[in-house]
């Protein structure tokens, strides 16, 4: 049973992933006004808080900001403009992700480059093989002595 | 350098950067966010005052000005610089215009603490919904704005005002202190 | 008078641990057993100290002695007892009185338990005890003196920060990450003293394990109570928020993990011993960057206490602590190497390896995260953020393989799989994840991380279950056993094995609360006037009426309730309140929650008006949250079982097993 079992279980599993590739590639639908508020809203950082969103925060600063996104959006800006309109009164700092492309760039470099001194290392690891350990290990020698006294005791 | 002694150099690789790293953090206060509006033409605003007049921004062309936002709940700060403000306009009330700005504030809130700390005769826009600290982008009182006589911001300073930035300040302005 | 006498335990016991650590280093260098002993009581002396100055502060607080700086910051005569006792690490210089007591209490319990145990490895121990000791008591001593003196005295203090009064978690997060933070200086000295004295066997390894687990414990409880007390006192129906602090707290617990991973390979298999020390390395090192952003004022947080000198001490022991430990490492790097060829590409080793590559990217990752505002302005000048859309974004691909790994791990045997293993092994786990979320998508889920993590939590169970039935049976057929007395004594006699399982299970049931409450939620935010409703989902909540009045236990705090009215799968009279604090400029909010097992209610007063009785309150439907909270128990819970001593290894099996 278990030998058919794995070749349907891939199958399924990359039936479901094709499906869920095709629902993540379907071109989603225009945001309504409200959703496009909310989203604006989660990249601001509140600016009399700690580490919470403006969609998130309960101060009058916040509250203030998501009135003029609502505003702003009804009359016809677009989102990117909305953004920018808060970036120039309070710096680059308003936004909770950084607009630099090296903070995007420099993580998934540095995993990418562990993961390739990893598959090296498996590659380069296979040849070697170390002499058999003939030297005393001295911790557990101790150990043993320790252990016998301990019965004899 | 044979193979085996090139390992020794991790340390400093992995230190110094480290070192260097927090070493400069410690110099920066995090609080003090540099204005994005520094060098360039304040924002205009305008709005009802806690005396009940109306206040426009172009009142302040010609000459230098200070800008203040302050609370009345925001104690010890506001509190603590008020009479550094009084100060100021006493002796430089000549040379400078000074408004100040309440954010998130009742008109009540700001009586009663003018009341208790000290009347001022500058007026007090009173930004009921919130969208001069906006453009100005405070992140919270209190807050001083130096303006040039042309009207092009100089500096923000975040926190009580102390007469040692405040003669800092009227230096760059071309003030005499 | 007393605090006179709390500073002055503080003085000795900076002598005591510089003497200490003296001590160590000679008897350590020649063998002297005598010189030795004399330092483990002046460490035992030290804790006493530590001891005495804590009591010294606690007995400052409850008499409300505003003599003292720190008293008069943090305390006022309205203070209940309860909060003046717990204010002893409510903020910088009691907090490291507090470590100090803890990082004292820790080395005189291994001290104390191995003064007849290991001459060769505690005297290097109790050294590197010492000088992390030595160096609080040092910050006491000078820059972060807790007992300094203000004249002229106040009647009246400040009282507590208002968040840290509002709620009784305050008494309870702090001492279990300090008690984990603290704890992990124990393998952290037993790694420098294994390396030191030659001694990297696998010795070292079985000592440690436990002495790394009980810390651990400490620090997963630790974080797991802040998530909970963050959801349940800040009131925006949250519980993570990357906050700088938070993540400082996070840093060692990943490296932490990491370490136990590759130490069980390190003890088994003789291979990554380099891993496993440069990971118990980076876990302290990591322990007291936590507490540098924590105190420094480098970063801006919830916690930020406030700034002082404190900074640069703790900057250049990170720096010190990490070039000495580094080169130790790398000076003893060819005593590390692998006592066994490595395994296959697919095998144990492998997966526990390509782990320990993840963690370390997750660390780093949020590492990156935390200090980029620092990296941003040191070279460029201008001022960046980076909030909780990035860490979530980065972060949550590898936490996903994490989860994958979780269930491959224990399944693939050591050395290597052969193709018929892994047929054998994954073919159902796999059906049973697709299985789930097809169940899920008929249910209605639509979102796809849900569906994912409940895909790959029910593959890394089923696993997990065949492992356990596969044993089971095959006990029980050889001893005429029932299947389930088979599970609880292979439990009972494979504790490690077992206890790694059930944290696993801790951590698929954390994932699946986490991705569900995440993106299933609902909340809607109204004004009402008495006797309105809100409706959200199968909820209605009608506002009764606005009460204000001062606190019966604190009069000073005044305190406006919306008393409301729940109808729905739970229900019941809740109320939601806003607290004026003297000593605060904006009220804080006092959320309700109700917590039932598929979901919260909470609620949050955001405004009120006190002439028209209007309210605005703010209604959360959080589901499963509870489980996140007891997925973290079952964790903590597991890894004490997995370190119950046994008693039925008996010496022999003991020295066999050393041999």
């Amino acid at each position: 049973m278990r030998r058919v079992a794995l070749p349907i279980a891939v199958a399924a599993l990359l039936a479901l992933g094709g499906l869920v590739a095709l629902e993540l590639l379907r071109p989603a639908g225009e945001p309504t006004p409200p959703e496009q508020a909310r989203q604006i809203a989660g990249e601001l950082r509140c600016p009399d808080c700690q580490a919470l969103s403006v969609a998130e925060s309960q101060t009058a600063a916040a509250a203030a900001i998501r009135r003029q996104i609502v505003e702003q959006l009804a009359a016809g800006q677009a989102p990117a403009q909305v953004r920018a309109y808060f970036v120039a009164r309070y710096g680059d700092w308003i936004l909770l992700e950084p607009s630099s492309p090296f903070a995007w760039w420099a993580p998934p470099a540095v995993v990418l480059l562990g993961i390739g001194a990893f598959a090296l290392w498996l590659r380069r690891g296979r040849g070697e093989v170390p002499p058999i350990e003939t030297a005393p290990n001295p911790g557990a020698q101790d150990r043993i002595r320790e252990e016998v006294e301990q019965l004899d005791a | 350098m044979r193979p085996a002694r090139l390992r020794w150099l991790l340390v400093p690789l992995v230190v110094l950067p480290l070192a260097w790293l927090l070493f400069t953090g410690l110099g920066r206060d995090p609080r003090l966010i540099p204005s994005p509006l520094v060098g360039k033409p304040m924002p205009a605003f305008a709005g009802a005052t806690l005396d009940g007049d109306r206040f426009s921004s172009t009142e302040l062309a010609g000459k230098p000005a200070v800008v203040n936002f302050w609370g009345s709940y925001c104690i010890p700060s506001c509190v603590d610089e008020h009479p550094v403000l009084l100060d100021l306009v006493a002796r430089h009330g000549d040379d400078l215009r000074m408004v100040g700005v309440l954010v998130n504030d009742t008109p009540d809130g700001a009586r009663g603490f003018l009341a208790r700390y000290g009347q001022v005769s500058w007026p007090n826009v009173l930004n009921a919904d919130a969208s001069i600290s906006i453009d100005y982008g405070v992140t919270g009182p209190p807050e001083t704005f130096f303006v040039d006589a042309r009207g092009i911001v100089l500096a923000r300073h975040v926190g009580p005002l102390t007469p040692a930035v405040v003669a800092e300040q009227l230096a760059a302005l071309g003030i005499e202190p | 008078m007393i605090p006179t006498l709390g500073h002055l335990a503080v003085v000795i016991g900076l002598a005591a641990t510089v003497y200490a650590a003296g001590a160590f280093l000679h008897g350590g260098h020649t063998g002297d057993a005598g010189v030795v002993a004399s330092a483990r009581r002046a460490m035992y002396a030290a804790f006493g100290l530590a001891a005495l100055a804590c009591l010294a502060m606690v007995v400052s607080l409850l008499t409300h002695d505003f003599s003292v700086l720190y008293v008069a910051r943090n305390n006022a005569t309205t203070t209940p007892p309860f909060y003046s006792v717990i204010s002893l690490w409510a903020a910088l210089e009691g907090s490291i009185l507090f470590w100090t007591l803890l990082a004292s209490g820790w080395a005189s319990l291994v001290l104390y338990r191995y003064r007849a145990r290991l001459p060769a490895l505690m005297p290097w121990v109790g050294a590197t005890l010492a000088l992390g000791t030595a160096f609080f008591f040092a910050v006491m001593a000078w820059p972060g003196d807790p007992f300094v003196r203000v004249t002229p005295i106040g009647l009246e203090g400040n009282g507590p920060n208002a968040l840290l009064q509002n709620h009784p978690f305050m008494g309870l997060h702090p001492p279990l990450l300090y008690l984990g933070y603290t704890g992990m200086a124990i393998p952290f000295a037993f790694g420098m003293a294994a390396l030191i004295t030659r001694r990297t066997d696998e010795e070292w390894l079985a000592v440690v394990r436990r002495w790394t687990l009980v810390p651990w414990i400490f620090l997963t409880a630790g974080i797991v109570a802040g998530a909970w007390w963050s959801y349940a006192v800040l009131g925006w129906g949250g519980y993570w928020a990357w906050d700088p602090v938070e993540n400082a707290a996070l840093l060692p617990w990943l490296t932490a993990t990491a370490f136990i991973h590759s130490s069980m390979v390190a003890e088994r298999r003789g291979t990554l011993r380099t891993w496993t020390h440069a990971l118990v390395i980076a876990t302290f090192v990591l322990t007291l960057v936590g507490t540098f952003l924590t105190r420094s004022g480098v970063v801006n947080s919830v916690h930020a206490f406030t700034t002082s000198g404190i900074g640069a001490w703790f900057a250049s022991a990170i720096v010190l602590t990490l070039a000495v430990a580094l080169g130790l490492l790398v000076w003893r790097l060819p005593d590390l190497r692998d006592r066994r060829p490595p395994g296959a590409v697919v095998s144990r080793e492998s997966a526990f390896l390509f782990n320990n590559v993840l963690f370390l990217a997750v660390t780093f990752a949020v590492l990156f995260g935390t200090l980029y505002p620092i990296l941003v302005e040191a070279t460029t000048g201008a001022r960046a953020s980076v909030g909780a859309p990035w860490f979530n974004r980065v972060n949550a691909p590898i936490f996903v393989a994490l989860l994958f790994l979780t269930g491959v791990g224990p399944a693939l045997p050591w050395g290597g799989a052969s193709w018929p293993t892994v047929r054998e092994r994954f073919a159902i786990p796999i059906l049973a994840g697709v299985g789930v979320v097809i169940a899920a998508w008929a249910l209605g889920v639509r979102d796809a991380a849900p569906l994912g993590i409940l895909g790959l939590a029910a593959f890394v169970l089923v696993v997990m279950g065949d492992e356990v039935i596969r044993g089971a049976r095959s006990r029980a057929r050889s001893r005429g056993e029932p299947v389930p007395v088979a599970v609880v004594r292979l439990a009972t006699r494979n504790r490690r094995r077992y206890g790694g399982y059930l944290a696993h299970v801790g951590i698929c049931v954390m994932a699946v609360a986490i991705a569900v409450s995440a993106t299933l939620g609902s909340d809607r935010t109204a004004t009402l006037r008495p006797g309105e409703s809100l409706a959200l989902g199968a909820y209605t909540i009608t506002y009764d009426r606005l009460v204000t009045e001062p606190l019966a236990s604190d009069p000073r705090v005044i305190e406006t309730r919306a008393e409301l009215t729940l109808a729905g799968p739970q229900s019941g009279e809740i109320a939601t309140a806003l607290r004026d604090y003297p000593n605060s400029s904006t009220a804080i909010a006092t959320p309700v929650v109700r917590t039932a097992i598929g979901e919260d209610l909470y609620v949050t007063l955001l405004a009120f008006n006190p002439t028209t009785k209007a309210a605005t309150i703010r209604v959360f439907v959080n589901p499963l949250v509870m489980w996140i909270w007891a997925g973290g128990a079952i964790v903590a819970l597991a890894a004490l079982f997995a370190i119950w001593p046994d008693r039925r290894r008996t010496a022999v099996e003991a020295a066999l097993a050393a041999a």
